[in-house]
């Protein structure tokens, strides 16, 4: 049985980290994506549980294509997919949009402000670009 | 904690406990998980807590695993996976204190309404078991 593209998702692995404001920003982005910009093309994957072992999470790794939206320069969620399913097919860096919007500040870790969710939706436009070009790629094969 | 600040066991000094929340996305009790770890970190117990964030610590990003290794440890749950207590325990640290939250959520029959908006439930639901860990905190530092 083929796959058809209805069948077809992104996985999106945000790094979700606690220590910056960007790891907040890239996890409200990627939710941003899965529940309003591309519900239907989309899947997440939790990356604790994917790092704890999750064989799930794993598999649909190996399978689909994935992004991994990091908040920093460590790239934890790039790094972690790559050492357990594959290389991602892009990555997005938080901390480097960022630099594109200058005017908007990052500094709430818990909470976003009406500011930094702005942010967080410059990402998640980011993201759904990222998304869009690997469906179409998809479609055109 | 900014990025390029310098931070190792030295620097942040001898009497503090480590915070290890589930940063999971699929689940609502996962970011309640984290806003409670946000609480006790940023306004409970600033001094005497340090946040340490699950990818960079499996990733041996340092100074994570020696934080991990030579502080106390609390983890918190959001789901029975327990990712956060597997990764700890991987990391060879010693958990001294645990919270899961599906236990907190029947406890106080406070229930978060999604991932991205636990609603004021879920508030209250971090509030608490933000309390309940800065107890833990205190017994653990002999307070």
């Amino acid at each position: 049985m083929s796959m058809t593209l209805a069948d077809y998702k992104v996985g999106i692995i945000c790094c979700s980290g606690e220590d910056f404001p960007e790891g907040t920003i890239s996890r409200v982005a990627t939710r941003l994506v899965l529940e309003k910009l591309r519900p239907d093309e989309t899947v997440t994957l939790c990356l604790p549980l994917f790092l704890a072992g999750g064989e799930d999470e794993r598999a649909f790794a190996r399978v689909f294509p994935t992004i991994a939206v990091d908040g920093c320069s460590k790239k934890c969620a790039e790094m972690g997919t790559r050492k357990f399913s594959g290389k991602p097919v892009a990555t997005i860096v938080v901390s480097e949009v960022m630099k594109k919007y200058p005017q908007f500040k990052a500094k709430s870790r818990e909470k976003l402000n009406a500011e930094e969710m702005k942010l967080a939706m410059k990402v998640a436009e980011e993201i759904a670009k990222k998304v869009d070009e690997i469906l179409c790629k998809k479609t055109k094969k | 904690m900014q990025e390029d600040q310098e931070m190792s066991p030295q620097s942040i000094g001898e009497s503090k406990v480590v915070v290890v929340s589930c940063a999971g996305m699929d689940k609502a009790l996962g970011s309640v998980a984290r806003a409670a770890a946000f609480k006790v970190t940023e306004k409970l117990k600033p001094n005497e807590t340090v946040l340490v964030c699950i990818p960079p610590l499996l990733a041996q990003v340092k100074p994570y695993p020696d934080l991990v290794k030579k502080y106390p440890v609390i983890v918190v749950d959001g789901c029975a996976e327990r990712c956060a207590t597997k990764i700890v325990a991987k990391s060879g640290a010693k958990i001294r204190g645990r919270v899961f939250i599906p236990q907190s959520v029947q406890k106080y029959g406070l229930k978060p309404i999604a991932a991205s908006d636990i609603g004021s439930d879920g508030e209250k639901l971090a509030e608490r078991i933000a309390e309940e860990i800065a107890v833990q905190i205190d017994k653990l530092l002999g307070k």
